[in-house]
């Protein structure tokens, strides 16, 4: 486990995050955060809904902005990017997994992990050879042209995590990743993470799934209580 | 006051812009004094979204005044018809003391805001901002000329007076005229020609040497040259006659419309290459302003230059 200690690649310092509904509805999210997240490690995010988790996962990822504090991966300042060079940093570091997958439902397996590609403008041959990597990878190969609609909720969780890694992102950030999935769908998720830990990914997945909890592979448990580590 | 519908138009447009505009300066006021690019404090993170407000509303507020300004351009031609005497819109302007005022500082107005616009893209083309503060100081001092603008425009527009006659452009623009007008146009031909040219011929020489600084300074220069001699020489030979010196008759469907290219190519060039003299203060590259400047520069030359040749070639004699 030595290997990445002292060897950051997240830092939150002094994080608040307030959300202003309006002047009688204001939630405060996230109260004086301070996190360090090494290179290659697997971070659960532990707590109930509303406790702050997602928020969290939306600042590392530049979906969103704290209200005070700094958001530093990968060297960048996150919370410090203007939106255009946040979906530039996006792009290249993150690859994010959403609960509801997040997926396009008219359009086939193929098209929606091409997604992220589009705005590299890669050439066709590249584009292919990733595509066929993470469809082997992820034992889709099969469904690359079906239409993501007709498939079911463990194979669009599949499609959800090739779409993630095809720009082959440093971090993966997944939000309530097995939320709509029995558990044998689940631990099949949970295998495909232990491969990408294996692969030296910083992992962060937010849920309160127990299976996660005693996870070999997990490095560290953080646990989140209304907007605190406790 | 003229209540026509492109009036009322032009008006309900500068009521937007001064209700947008002030809300742009209040925030660009805030900004100027509170910004530091390096806080990590809720002040700043609420300016840096406050500046992404203010810059769209400066940005729509521009991409609005360039066509309104032909837009306004077209209202005095159309509006002439309703003043006795005027037969463009020349006599719109000489309509009131403000005209002239107007048009210059619409003129400008629209230079100023191209700079804020050319400081913005600098901006943002950078992760750290690095003109987000000077842009919007820039703007705070922008705003007053636009609102100057505005209250120019109202007092022309309340101020014209139908039932009163006015000048035509041949009365204003000839060599008996008693105003500035009349001095420029007796200027003598030859020396004109030798300004003109020899300005352009300048602007080549700093453009080959990468002298930007000079280079945007002569484009000033080639701008007051270039209306001089557009209304003195360029333009009696678009008309085909002698004595007529309108800046404006050419804008019109008679000829073709051919004023708005004459004044886009004109004003395009000088924008940019007054631009490159910016970003060369500013250490940015200025390649590709000084290019579009060179190049519109002299499509404005040839164009204006067609029309002598053109008409000694079919009639064998000068003006």
């Amino acid at each position: 486990m030595e290997f990445w200690l002292n060897n950051p690649i997240i830092t939150l310092k002094d994080i608040t995050k307030i959300y202003e509904i309006n002047k009688n509805n204001i939630v405060t999210a996230l109260k004086d955060i301070n996190l360090t997240i090494q290179k290659g490690e697997f971070v659960i995010l532990k707590g109930v809904s509303g406790s702050g988790k997602s928020t969290i996962l939306s600042l590392i990822a530049g979906l969103s902005k704290p209200t005070t504090g700094e958001v530093i991966v990968d060297n960048q300042r996150v919370s410090k990017l203007p939106d255009n060079f946040a979906s530039d940093y996006r792009q290249s570091t993150i690859g994010f997994i959403f609960q509801k997958y997040n997926l396009i439902p008219n359009l086939s397996v193929e098209d929606n992990i091409l997604l992220p590609l589009v705005p590299t403008n890669p050439n066709e041959e590249d584009a292919k050879n990733k595509l066929n990597s993470v469809l082997k990878h992820f034992d889709i190969l099969d469904k690359q042209h079906t239409v993501v609609k007709n498939l079911s909720g463990g194979e669009q969780q599949r499609v959800a995590i090739a779409r993630a890694l095809i720009n082959n992102p440093k971090i993966i950030i997944a939000d309530e990743p097995t939320a709509n999935l029995d558990e044998k769908l689940s631990i099949d998720f949970i295998n495909i993470i232990k491969t990408l830990k294996k692969e030296n990914k910083t992992i962060i997945v937010a849920t309160h799934d127990p299976l996660f909890y005693n996870l070999d592979a997990v490095d560290r448990i953080i646990e989140i209580k209304s907007g605190k580590i406790i | 006051m003229i209540l026509s519908p492109e009036v009322l138009t032009i008006e309900i447009i500068d009521s937007i812009f001064l209700g947008l505009g002030t809300i742009a300066f209040i925030l660009a006021l805030k900004i100027s004094l509170k910004w530091d690019i390096n806080s990590t404090t809720q002040t700043q993170y609420k300016l840096e979204k406050q500046s992404f407000l203010t810059a769209t509303i400066i940005k729509y507020i521009f991409a609005i005044k360039i066509p309104l300004f032909i837009f306004f351009i077209f209202t005095l031609d159309k509006i002439s018809n309703l003043l006795t005497g005027a037969m463009c819109a020349t006599g719109v302007i000489d309509a009131t003391s403000y005209g002239i005022y107007l048009l210059i500082l619409k003129l400008l107005n629209l230079y100023l805001f191209g700079f804020w616009l050319t400081l913005h893209y600098l901006d943002i083309k950078s992760p750290t901002l690095p003109y987000t503060k000077i842009k919007f100081e820039f703007f705070t001092i922008i705003y007053w000329f636009l609102v100057a603008e505005i209250v120019l425009e109202i007092m022309m527009f309340i101020n014209i007076d139908i039932d009163k006659m006015v000048s035509c452009c041949g009365t204003l623009f000839s060599t008996s005229a008693t105003s500035s007008i009349g001095d420029i146009l007796r200027i003598k031909t030859s020396i004109l020609l030798t300004l003109f040219y020899g300005t352009y011929i300048l602007l080549i020489l700093f453009y080959r040497l990468r002298i930007k600084y000079i280079f945007a300074i002569a484009n000033i220069i080639f701008i007051i040259v270039s209306l001089i001699s557009l209304i003195s020489f360029f333009g009696t030979y678009i008309y085909e006659l002698p004595t007529h010196h309108c800046p404006f008759c050419f804008l019109q469907k008679d000829y073709y419309y051919i004023g708005y290219l004459i004044y886009i190519f004109l004003f395009v060039g000088t924008f940019y290459g007054i631009r490159s003299g910016v970003l060369e203060k500013l250490k940015e590259n200025s390649t590709k302003s000084y290019y579009i400047s060179m190049l519109f520069d002299t499509l404005y030359l040839a164009l204006v230059s067609a029309y002598p040749i053109f008409y000694y070639l079919k009639n064998g004699v000068w003006l």
